[in-house]
C-alpha cells in the first residue's frame, strides 16, 4: 500500500535570486533560510499534501536560475506536470525576462504543462511591478497568477495547494497524458500519475 | 499442533490478509503470516544494536526456500521503512535497507524480479528524504543492485526519477564540504549505476535519450571542472580502481564519463557529445582551453576507436555553431582543442573520412579568411589553431595519405593569375601555411613520390604568385619536402664556407636522377624565374638559395652538376642584365650565385672547380664584399663597384667547363640530355667566339652602339691565335645569320617555349635587332669571304646550302628549317676537331682582354631594356609549358636555341 494517490512533478523556474529555493523551503520545511546561496544545477524536495482527503505527493524540482545551468535545468522541464515561473516584484529585469522563459518552456516542456506565474517578495517595500501588470501578463499567456512572499509565508501554501488541486482535477478527467517513454515529446509525459495509481494497488 | 490450531491459523491469516489489503494494519502479531514475523524479528529493540544476524539468516533461508513470498517480504519491508522514515527513526530505516540488500544478493536471479520492485521503491523513498545519510545509503544499495546482472528482462522499470535525483545530488550545494562531497560522490555513483543497469538492456529506459543525457553529462562535467589540475591519463588504467576506491568527485566523474563514452555505440555518441558541447558553451569553459582539452582527450581515449572520427566531426561542426555569441577567442580555443584531439583520431580514420576532415578544416579556414573580424589577431589565433589541427592530423597519417592531402590542399589554392584580391592572397598564404604544416610531417624518401607531377606543377604555379611573402612560404614548403638529410636549417642563410656546416651528403639515387631529368627543367626554370621578380626581398632570394642548395645536395651527382652550373650562370647573367632588379637584388643574386657555385664542388668533390670558385671568392672579398654572402637588405655600393662594372669578378663559364673537364665530367652529354640549355663545352667555345666575332665586326655592327674605341677591340683580339680568329668569325657569322633567319621566320612561334627560355631568347632578338642591319648589309661580302676561308668541306656544303636558302627567303619554311638544323649541327662537328687548341687560345684571349673592352661589349644590351620589359610582361602571362610538350616543329626550333642560349652565360 502506497502512502499517496497521486504524484505530481512541479518545476520552479525563473531568474537567479527571485526566491525559488525560498518558496520551496517555505513550503516543504516551513522555514525561510536567510542568506540562501545560489542553487547549483537542480535541487529536489518532496511534500505530500492532502486534497479532498486524498494524498498527493509533490515532487518539487528547484532549478538554478543562473544562465550557465540552463542546459541541465531545461532537461527537467520535460517531465514536469506544473511549471512555476517566478519573478521578483521588486526587480524589473526579472519580469522582463519572462518572455524568454516562456519561449524556453514552449520549447522544452510538455505543451499541456500547467503554468503558474508567481510574483515573489511581496513583503518588500520597493515594488517595481504592480500587481495588475503581472496579472495581465499571466492572462495574456494563459497562466495562473499569484503573488507570494516566502518570507512572510504569504500565499506559498496556497500556491502549491492550488497546483495540487488543479493537477488532480486534470488527472481525474484523464486529461493528463499517460506516460510512454518510447514516444516523443508530444505524448511522452511522465510516469507518475499512472505509476502511483498502479503502485497503490488495493 | 492440533488441526484446529492450524485451521485457526489459516483463518487468522485470511483475516490479516483482508485487513492488510483493506486498511493496511496488521494488529496482533500472533495472527501475522510467517514472513511478516520473520521480517519483524530482524529488527532489534534498539536501532543501535543493528540487524539481528541470526534472524536475518532465517529470513534469507525462508525467502530462498519459498521465493514466491519475496515480493511480499519486499513490500512489507518497504512499508516498515516508510513508516520509520516518516517517524524519523533512521536507525531502523538503515536496518531495513541492509536487510533488503542481503536479500537482494541472496536471491537467485530468476526470482529477483519479484523483489526488485519494492527494493527500488525503497531506494527511491530513501532518496526522497532530505537526510544526506539516507540518500547516500540509498545510493550504495542502488549501486549494489546495479552491479547484479539480471537475466530476466524488466519491462516496467523506470529510472527517470533516479537519473533526475542522482543528477541533482551531483550538484549538491550542502554547506558542509565533506557532506557535500559525499553526496556528490553518491550522485555520481548512482548515475554510474543507472548507466550500467540500462545500457546493456534494451527493454528498460533508453539512457541515451536526450532527456537523460542532458542531465547525466553536465552533472559529470560539473564535478570534473572543479578539479585543481587536469591530468589526462591516456588509457583505461583508471578502470581498475573505479569500484569503491575513488573518494574525489572529479576522479569518479571522470571514470564514469569514460565508462559512459566507452559504452556508447555509434548512434549514441552524438547524444553524449551534444550536451558536452552545450555544457562548455554554457559554462564558458572553452577559455582557457585546458579543461576542454582534458575532457575531449578523455572522450577520445575512451571512445570505441572506430567512432573517434565522430567526435572530431562534432567538434568541427561546433567550431562555428554558435557564431554570433561566441567570440573569436572561443573559436580559437575550440580549434585548439580540435588540434589536440585530432591526432588521436587520425590513427583510426580511413578513406573518405580523412579528406572530409581536411576539407572541413579548410572550409573553416576559408570562412575565417572571409570573415570580417574586429580583432584580427584573434582571428589569426583561430587560423593558427586550425592549421595546427591540420598538421597534427596529417602527422598521424601514413605518408601516402599526406601526399594526397597536400595535393588536396594545393588544389584549393586560388590561382596566382590575374589580379588576386586581398582575401585571395590571405587564403593563399594560409593554405600554403597549412601545406607547410602537412609537408613538415612528411618524410621524403623518393623525390618522385614526394612530388607527383600534378602536385609539382601546382606548386610551381604558385611559386610565381605576386605576393612576395607567399613565394617565400612556398619555398619553405619545397625545403621541407626536399630536405631528407636535415640540411635545410644549415642552409637557411647563403654562405660560402660549407666546411663548417657539416652538411650530410649522400650519393643521389637512381630514381631521383630520373625524377630530376624529367622535372629538373621545370623546377629550375621556375626557381630562375622566381629570382627575376622585382618584388623579391632578401628573404625570397635566400629562400630560393636554400631550395637550390638543397637540390644540389639531394641530387648530388655528376650527371646533374652541369644543369646546376648552367642555372648558376644563368642567374649570374640575369643579375647583370635584368633591368627590373634593384642594385640590392643584383648584389643578392651575385652573392647566392657564388654561394651555390661554392656548394657544388663541396658536395661533389671537384677540387679544380672548388679552387676556381675560391679564387673568385677571394677576389670578391678584396674588391666587392657586397657580391658575397651574407645577404643584406641594403647595399651601399659606389657606382664603380656595381656588379656590372666588375665583370672580372664573375664566374666564367668557360673556366667552369674547364674545371669540369679536369674532373672528368663529360659536359657534352648535356647537350642533348638537358632541356634547360645546350651543351657546355662545345657551346662555350662557340659563344666565346661569338663575342669576339662581335668584337671584330664591331666596325659594322657594334660601332653604332658601343661608343668605345673600335680600334682597341681589334688590338685586343690580335693576341695569340689571330688566324683562327677569322675562322671563328666565319663560323659565327654563319651562326648569327641562321639565327637571324630563324628569327625572321619563327618569331611568332615564340610562345611555344617555356617562359624561361623565351626570356633568354629575347636577348638574342635584341642582339639581332641591333646587328641586323649590318649583317644584312654585309651578307654577300662577309659571308662568302668567310666561307672561302672556311676549312671544312662538310661545313662548306652545309653552309652553302644554308646560304642559298638564305638568299632565297621565299623558299618554304620546311626546307629552311631542315637547313637550319643541319647548319646547327655542322659547326659543332667542325669545332670538335681542334676544340682543344681553340679553347686554349680563346681562354687566353678572353682572359687577357681588357675589361673595359668586355664591358663595352656588354654595354649594348642595356639599350634594349624597353623591349626586354615588354617581353617580360608578355612572358609573365605565358603559361609554363613543359618543353617536351612542344610540337615537332618546336623541337626543331629548340636546337639552335639550345645552343644559342648559353651565350648569355658569358656575361
Amino acid at each position: 500500500m502506497e502512502d499517496y494517490k497521486f504524484l505530481f512533478k512541479v518545476v520552479l523556474v525563473g531568474n537567479a535570486g527571485v526566491g525559488k529555493t525560498c518558496l520551496v523551503r517555505r513550503f516543504t520545511q516551513g522555514l525561510f533560510p536567510p542568506g540562501q546561496g545560489a542553487t547549483i544545477g537542480v535541487d529536489f524536495m518532496i511534500k505530500t499534501v492532502e486534497v479532498d482527503g486524498e494524498k498527493v505527493k509533490l515532487q518539487i524540482w528547484d532549478t538554478a536560475g543562473q544562465e550557465r545551468f540552463r542546459s541541465i535545468t531545461q532537461s527537467y522541464y520535460r517531465s514536469a506536470h506544473a511549471l512555476i515561473l517566478v519573478y521578483d516584484i521588486s526587480c524589473q529585469p526579472t519580469f522582463d525576462c519572462l518572455p524568454d522563459w516562456l519561449r524556453e518552456i514552449e520549447e522544452y516542456a510538455n505543451n499541456k504543462v500547467l503554468r503558474i506565474l508567481v510574483g515573489n517578495k511581496t513583503d518588500r517595500e520597493d515594488r517595481e511591478i504592480p500587481r495588475h501588470i503581472g496579472d495581465d501578463f499571466a492572462q495574456r499567456n494563459g497562466m495562473y497568477f499569484l503573488e507570494t512572499s516566502a518570507k512572510e509565508a504569504e500565499n506559498v501554501e496556497r500556491l502549491f495547494m492550488e497546483i495540487a488541486v488543479e493537477l488532480m482535477e486534470q488527472a481525474k478527467c484523464k486529461e493528463l497524458p499517460k506516460y510512454d517513454g518510447s514516444l516523443g515529446p508530444i505524448n511522452g509525459k511522465t510516469s507518475s500519475v499512472g505509476d502511483s495509481s498502479c503502485c497503490s494497488r488495493s | 499442533m492440533l488441526p484446529v490450531n492450524k485451521i485457526a491459523h489459516r483463518l487468522c491469516f485470511m483475516m490479516s490478509r483482508t485487513l492488510y489489503i483493506t486498511c493496511c494494519c496488521g494488529c496482533c502479531s500472533a495472527l501475522r503470516p510467517r514472513y511478516k514475523r520473520l521480517v519483524d524479528n530482524i529488527f532489534p529493540a534498539l536501532p543501535q544494536d543493528g540487524l539481528v544476524k541470526s534472524n536475518m539468516e532465517k529470513l534469507t533461508f525462508y525467502s530462498l526456500s519459498s521465493p514466491e513470498k519475496l515480493d511480499r517480504i519486499g513490500d512489507y519491508l518497504f512499508q516498515k521503512a516508510s513508516r520509520d522514515i516518516y517517524r524519523r527513526r533512521h536507525g531502523f530505516v538503515i536496518i531495513a535497507m541492509e536487510a533488503m540488500d542481503q536479500l537482494l544478493l541472496a536471491c537467485h536471479s530468476q526470482t529477483l524480479n519479484l523483489f526488485v520492485e519494492s527494493f527500488l521503491k525503497m531506494v527511491q523513498k530513501l532518496l526522497e528524504s532530505t537526510d544526506p545519510q539516507l540518500q547516500i545509503l540509498a545510493t550504495q544499495s542502488f549501486v549494489r543492485f546495479a552491479n547484479i546482472e539480471e537475466d530476466t528482462p524488466s519491462y516496467h522499470r523506470r529510472y527517470d526519477f533516479f537519473v533526475s535525483k542522482f543528477s541533482a545530488m551531483c550538484h549538491s550545494n550542502h554547506t558542509d564540504k565533506p557532506t557535500r562531497d559525499s553526496i556528490r560522490l553518491a550522485g555520481i555513483r548512482g548515475l554510474q549505476g543507472v548507466i550500467r543497469k540500462t545500457v546493456s538492456d534494451d527493454l528498460v529506459e533508453n539512457i541515451w535519450e536526450a532527456q537523460h543525457m542532458d542531465k547525466i553529462v553536465p552533472s559529470l562535467l560539473y564535478n570534473m571542472q572543479g578539479a585543481e589540475k587536469y591530468e589526462t591519463v591516456s588509457c583505461l588504467e583508471s578502470e581498475t580502481d573505479t569500484r569503491e576506491g575513488i573518494e574525489e568527485p572529479p576522479k569518479l566523474a571522470e571514470a564514469c564519463l569514460r565508462e559512459l563514452v566507452g559504452r556508447a555505440s555509434y548512434g549514441h555518441i552524438r547524444s553524449v557529445l551534444r550536451p558536452v558541447l552545450t555544457h562548455f558553451d554554457r559554462h564558458e569553459l572553452w577559455l582557457p582551453c585546458d579543461f576542454a582539452v582534458h575532457i575531449f582527450k578523455i572522450i577520445m581515449f575512451s571512445i570505441q576507436a572506430q567512432y573517434s572520427y565522430s567526435v572530431v566531426e562534432a567538434l568541427m561542426q561546433h567550431l562555428d555553431a554558435s557564431g554570433g555569441g561566441s567570440g573569436t577567442r572561443v573559436r580559437a580555443a575550440r580549434a585548439t582543442v580540435l588540434s589536440n584531439i585530432v591526432a588521436i583520431a587520425a590513427g583510426d580514420s580511413v578513406g573518405p573520412s580523412v579528406l572530409e576532415i581536411i576539407n572541413n578544416l579548410l572550409t573553416n579556414l576559408r570562412a575565417s579568411v572571409a570573415r570580417d573580424s574586429e580583432k584580427e589577431s584573434d582571428e589569426r589565433l583561430y587560423q593558427e589553431a586550425l592549421i595546427n589541427a591540420l598538421g597534427e592530423f596529417a602527422d598521424h597519417l601514413p605518408d601516402f595519405q599526406k601526399i594526397d592531402i597536400m595535393m588536396f590542399i594545393v588544389s584549393k589554392i586560388p590561382s596566382g593569375r590575374g589580379k588576386p584580391t586581398k582575401a585571395d592572397c590571405m587564403l593563399q598564404s594560409i593554405l600554403l601555411k597549412s601545406l607547410l604544416k602537412v609537408g613538415t610531417t612528411y618524410k621524403t624518401t623518393e623525390l618522385s613520390k614526394a612530388f607527383p607531377a600534378a602536385f609539382l606543377e601546382a606548386l610551381l604555379r604558385v611559386s610565381s604568385t605576386s605576393e612576395a611573402r607567399t613565394r617565400a612560404l612556398l619555398q619553405r614548403i619545397l625545403h621541407t619536402l626536399l630536405d631528407r638529410r636535415a640540411n635545410a636549417p644549415l642552409l637557411l642563410v647563403p654562405t660560402v664556407q660549407y666546411e663548417k656546416l657539416g652538411l650530410t651528403v649522400e650519393k643521389c639515387s637512381r630514381p631521383d636522377l630520373i625524377f630530376i631529368s624529367k622535372h629538373g627543367h621545370a623546377i629550375f626554370s621556375s626557381l630562375y624565374e622566381g629570382l627575376q621578380l622585382e618584388s623579391n626581398t632578401a628573404e625570397n632570394i635566400s629562400a630560393i638559395y636554400t631550395t637550390l642548395s638543397l637540390l644540389a645536395i639531394e641530387l648530388a651527382s655528376e650527371e646533374t652538376v652541369c644543369d646546376m652550373l648552367q642555372l648558376i650562370l644563368a642567374i649570374q647573367q640575369s643579375a647583370i642584365s635584368n633591368p627590373v632588379l634593384s642594385t640590392a637584388q643584383q648584389c643578392q643574386l651575385h652573392a647566392i650565385t657564388v654561394a651555390l657555385a661554392a656548394l657544388v664542388p663541396h658536395v661533389l668533390a671537384l677540387p679544380p672547380l672548388g679552387d676556381y670558385i675560391k679564387q673568385i671568392i677571394e677576389a670578391r672579398r678584396e674588391e666587392a664584399e657586397h657580391m658575397l654572402p651574407p645577404l643584406s637588405d641594403d647595399y651601399d655600393v659606389s657606382p664603380n663597384k656595381l656588379p656590372n662594372k666588375l665583370p672580372y669578378l664573375m664566374i666564367d663559364q668557360m673556366a667552369l667547363g674547364e674545371c669540369l673537364k679536369a674532373c672528368g665530367i663529360e659536359p657534352s652529354r648535356l647537350q642533348t640530355a638537358s632541356p634547360y640549355s645546350g651543351g657546355t663545352a662545345v657551346g662555350l667555345a662557340h659563344r666565346h667566339s661569338w663575342v669576339e666575332a662581335g668584337a671584330t665586326q664591331g666596325r659594322d655592327s657594334l660601332a653604332d652602339i658601343s661608343a668605345g674605341p673600335v680600334t682597341e677591340l681589334d688590338s685586343a683580339n690580335s693576341s695569340p691565335g689571330v688566324q683562327r680568329q677569322t675562322q671563328y668569325d666565319a663560323l659565327d657569322e654563319e651562326y648569327r645569320m641562321f639565327i637571324e633567319k630563324y628569327n625572321y621566320n619563327h618569331r611568332p612561334s615564340m610562345p611555344h617555349f617555356g617562359t624561361y627560355r623565351t626570356d633568354n631568347e629575347f636577348w638574342h632578338w635584341g642582339h639581332e635587332d641591333a646587328h641586323a642591319a649590318s649583317v644584312h648589309d654585309a651578307r654577300t661580302s662577309l659571308v662568302f669571304v668567310s666561307v672561302s676561308i672556311s676549312f671544312d668541306h662538310v661545313f662548306l656544303d652545309d653552309f652553302s646550302t644554308f646560304s642559298s636558302h638564305f638568299s632565297h627567303p621565299t623558299q618554304s619554311e620546311n626546307v629552311s628549317l631542315e637547313a637550319l638544323r643541319r647548319a646547327a649541327s655542322g659547326p659543332s662537328e667542325a669545332e670538335r676537331r681542334d676544340a682543344e687548341r681553340r679553347k686554349v687560345s680563346l681562354n687566353n684571349t678572353f682572359r687577357t682582354a681588357p675589361f673595359d673592352h668586355l664591358l663595352h661589349i656588354t654595354q649594348p644590351k642595356y639599350e634594349i631594356q624597353d623591349k626586354l620589359e615588354e617581353i617580360f610582361n608578355s612572358i609573365s602571362e605565358e603559361p609554363l609549358l613543359p618543353i617536351g610538350a612542344g610540337s615537332p616543329a618546336g623541337k626543331t626550333q629548340n636546337q639552335p636555341y639550345t645552343k644559342y642560349l648559353t651565350e648569355l652565360f658569358l656575361y
